[in-house]
């Protein structure tokens, strides 16, 4: 029955599977950042924060 | 002292924030930097004059080296970071250290009793004769207490932001402080010898270990020299720059890429070794990968300059900045490339990768470090600089230093690795092992010249920070208002 | 999951950091401990005797492996220069490996052999008296100090611990008879540690002084046996290639 988790020892498929993986939550943090305008202007905003904290 | 001006002045001072831990972390950091570039300078002397081994145990290559690298690497660069870690954790989340002066003052303490013991240990002989984690096992134990307050103090500080979202240096700090805890627990599994003795043999042996230790070693360099530094670059500059980081979604990116990519990429320290081949070819995969996140962020920070240009040539503060990810750009070019098979087997056993490994400790991390010192210090003592021009001074010191260094380290390296492998007519290896010894001299002598700069740099520096010092006042704003009153 | 959480929610940005960093080093530091390739199956590696473990003590102690590697790439320069290239096996039961990562002097994977003990001593007591370019240190402490071997059981047993066969019963040294030989398998005995510690610094006589036991004795017994336990005369190099 777990007959099916031998697929994951071989490196000739767990290469090209964590390829895709990895490159999948690539594309998923590019499509986060920069996939929404609102989205992005709210990331854009932080940067101010170093600039927020009060001077001498 | 009138009510009125602590109240209103009182804002982003003592009052609100703990600056006592930051001040005696900063000014561990220049003592560690002239100690340990000092010893330094005497190590590279002794490969070019051995006399000055003296006959003494005590103050041989051999034992002074961890003596160099744990002073600078952890006493300088540690303290540095724990220094700029609590003042940029306050600031960006408006709120004092979580765990009260108790906590914070041990981490103080335990930190510079373990570097302290661990480079009169070395001296002694007492070693665990693992590069970067020489440290015996009862020291590792101090540092994984501290470390483990020091994780403590930043989620709890954390955890009471007034600010609703984390700004990315804190990313970069919080990464650098559990990496090293990773790295630090599985590089030093250790067997005593018995209970009572400071000797111990590691777990594991042969390949393993000394994967794990390279493991280990890179990520040194990736998350304590790197990443942490990083952070450091992501709130330094755009204050002393006056302007927001060019770009903030680009440092996120920036931060997945980096912290991800990594850890994959120490193996390329083993290459051609007897450690299987899948691996390196694995780690120099990504050692490759690892450039465009490298370059993204330096990207980021210079560019943070962009529209204000002119303030490299009236800001000596920003110029160390600015030189500082100039230098980083160009060994994280030189790393990925030395990690190549065929490179790294002329680079590797040479004097270019101690080359690379300055240009990347000595132009990115002292450099940085400089700078955000020379932001932090006016602030924390509440008076400017002492003197700027003496900045100055230190920049070109340090930059002139740098250069001498590695350039003196690439003949070197290139000629070793050239020597080594040249055959001539008949087949026969054209030169002696002690030939490509002898050939290396003057630049053993150059490089030494180069740290000598450096090191000069670091003493003005001193002295500048202690003048600075005696001028200005801890209390909050007191002297500054008394001056414009 | 909506990304701004990451940012708002420390909790999840503590475990998303963890998962990242985890990653790289399981792929590749986990393997090694199961995929029997990774050290050469080969006839002749032995465990250190307890006077070439106190030489290793003592190498460690100064810091040889600062500007020595013990570790021969697989190069033409490499093979004339210091012979046949290191293999995993050669150094799995060294606790820690000494690979260096530096050659300002040369590589010492297989010194041993190459020089008498008279040479060794009179090389690290002054080095520049044999090779006048020579950058290394002088070591004439060596050939003063007394050796210490009072805790020689105390090491064995701790490197016992990591793996190494170290026999602390009759049935562990039968065990080494059949796996080393019994000329081997006596010396690996650790209650007969001193014992085989003195007889072997009394015969080997390695720093040419019989008077004795010092530090000296103990380093070049080390350096002389370094690379010399795997006779590669009986393997053909395809061998090991396989292994790679």
């Amino acid at each position: 029955m777990m007959e099916w988790m031998l697929w994951f020892t071989r490196f000739e498929n767990t290469k090209p599977l964590s390829l895709v993986i990895f490159f999948l939550v690539f594309c998923g943090v590019l499509f986060y950042l920069f996939g929404s305008k609102t989205r992005s202007e709210t990331l854009e905003s932080h940067k101010n924060i170093p600039l927020q904290d009060d001077e001498i | 002292m009138a009510t009125a001006s602590v109240s209103t002045a009182g804002v982003g001072t003592s009052e609100q924030y703990n600056y006592d831990i930051i001040r005696k972390f900063t000014i561990m950091t220049l003592i560690w930097g002239a100690i340990g570039m000092f010893v330094g300078v005497y190590i590279a002397s002794e490969l070019a004059f051995p006399f000055l081994n003296f006959d003494t145990p005590y103050i041989t290559f051999g034992r002074l080296r961890p003596v160099h690298t744990s002073g600078v690497i952890f006493g300088f660069g540690g303290s540095a970071l724990f220094a700029t870690s609590y003042y940029v954790v306050q600031r960006t989340c408006q709120t004092r250290l979580f765990g009260g002066d108790g906590l914070a003052n041990f981490t103080f303490w335990g930190w510079q009793a373990a570097i302290a013991l661990s480079a009169l240990g070395y001296m002694f002989g007492y070693t665990q004769a693992r590069e970067y984690a020489e440290m015996v096992w009862p020291i590792d134990l101090l540092v994984l207490l501290v470390w483990v307050s020091y994780l403590a103090i930043y989620v709890g500080t954390l955890l009471n932001r007034k600010q609703p979202h984390i700004y990315v240096a804190n990313w970069f700090y919080l990464a650098f402080i559990l990496a090293t805890a990773l790295l630090h627990i599985f590089n030093n599994l250790q067997v005593p010898v018995k209970l009572f003795s400071l000797e111990s043999y590691s777990l594991f042996s042969g390949t393993q270990d000394a994967m794990t230790q390279w493991w280990y070693g890179h990520n040194a360099v990736g998350f304590f020299l790197t990443a942490a530094f990083l952070g450091m670059m992501y709130y330094f500059v755009p204050k002393q720059a006056g302007r927001p980081v060019y770009s903030y979604r680009l440092s996120i990116l920036h931060f997945w890429a980096l912290i991800f990519l990594y850890m994959w990429a120490g193996a390329h320290h083993l290459h051609w070794t007897a450690l299987p081949d899948w691996t390196g070819t694995l780690a120099a995969t990504f050692s490759i990968m690892l450039l465009l996140p490298s370059w993204g962020g330096m990207i980021n920070g210079i560019m943070t300059l962009s529209g204000a240009w002119d303030k490299l040539r009236t800001d000596p503060v920003i110029r160390f900045l600015i030189v500082a990810l100039s230098f980083y750009g160009m060994s994280t070019f030189e790393g990925p490339m030395m990690s190549l098979k065929d490179v790294n087997a002329l680079s590797h056993y040479t004097d270019w990768t101690v080359g690379h490994v300055h240009s990347g400790a000595l132009g990115w991390v002292a450099m940085i470090t400089f700078g955000s010192l020379y932001h932090m210090v006016p602030r924390l003592w509440n008076t400017p600089m002492y003197s700027v021009r003496l900045v100055n001074v230190h920049f070109w010191l340090a930059t002139i230093g740098v250069l001498l260094y590695i350039t003196a380290m690439w003949i070197s390296g290139i000629m070793q690795g050239l020597m080594w492998r040249a055959f001539d007519d008949f087949g026969n290896l054209q030169y002696s092992f002690v030939e490509s010894v002898a050939a290396a001299h003057p630049f053993y002598v150059m490089r030494a010249v180069g740290g000598i700069f450096f090191l000069t740099g670091m003493i003005l520096m001193c002295y500048n920070m202690y003048k600075t010092i005696r001028q200005g006042s801890t209390a909050a704003h007191a002297d500054l208002n008394v001056a414009a009153a | 999951m909506k990304h701004d959480n990451i940012e708002r929610n420390l909790g999840i940005l503590l475990v998303f950091t963890m998962l990242a960093i985890s990653v790289g080093g399981m792929v590749e530091i986990i393997p090694l401990f199961f995929i029997k390739e990774t050290v050469e199956k080969v006839d002749g590696v032995r465990p250190y005797t307890p006077l070439e473990q106190r030489g290793r003590d003592i190498y460690i102690r100064e810091g040889c492996y600062l500007c020595h590697s013990q570790m021969i790439r697989p190069f033409r320069d490499e093979a004339l220069r210091y012979g046949h290239y290191s293999l995993a096996a050669e150094s799995k039961y060294d606790h820690p490996f000494q690979w260096g990562s530096k050659r300002t002097g040369p590589d010492l994977a297989r010194v041993g052999g190459k020089y008498s003990n008279d040479w060794h001593t009179q090389h690290l007591t002054a080095p520049r008296s044999l090779v006048p370019q020579s950058v290394m240190p002088n070591y004439p402490w060596l050939a003063k100090n007394e050796l210490k071997y009072d805790d020689i059981q105390d090491r064995m047993k701790a490197l016992r611990r990591t793996g190494v066969p170290y026999s602390n019963s009759q049935a562990e040294y039968q065990r080494n008879v059949e796996e080393f030989g019994a000329d081997v398998a006596k010396t690996l005995h650790i209650p007969d540690a001193e014992k085989n510690l003195v007889a072997q610094a009394q015969l080997g006589n390695y720093d040419t002084d019989p008077s004795n036991i010092t530090e000296m004795d103990a380093l070049v017994a080390y350096l002389q046996v370094l690379g010399t336990m795997v006779d590669f005369k009986k393997y053909d190099d395809d061998y090991f290639v396989k292994f790679r």
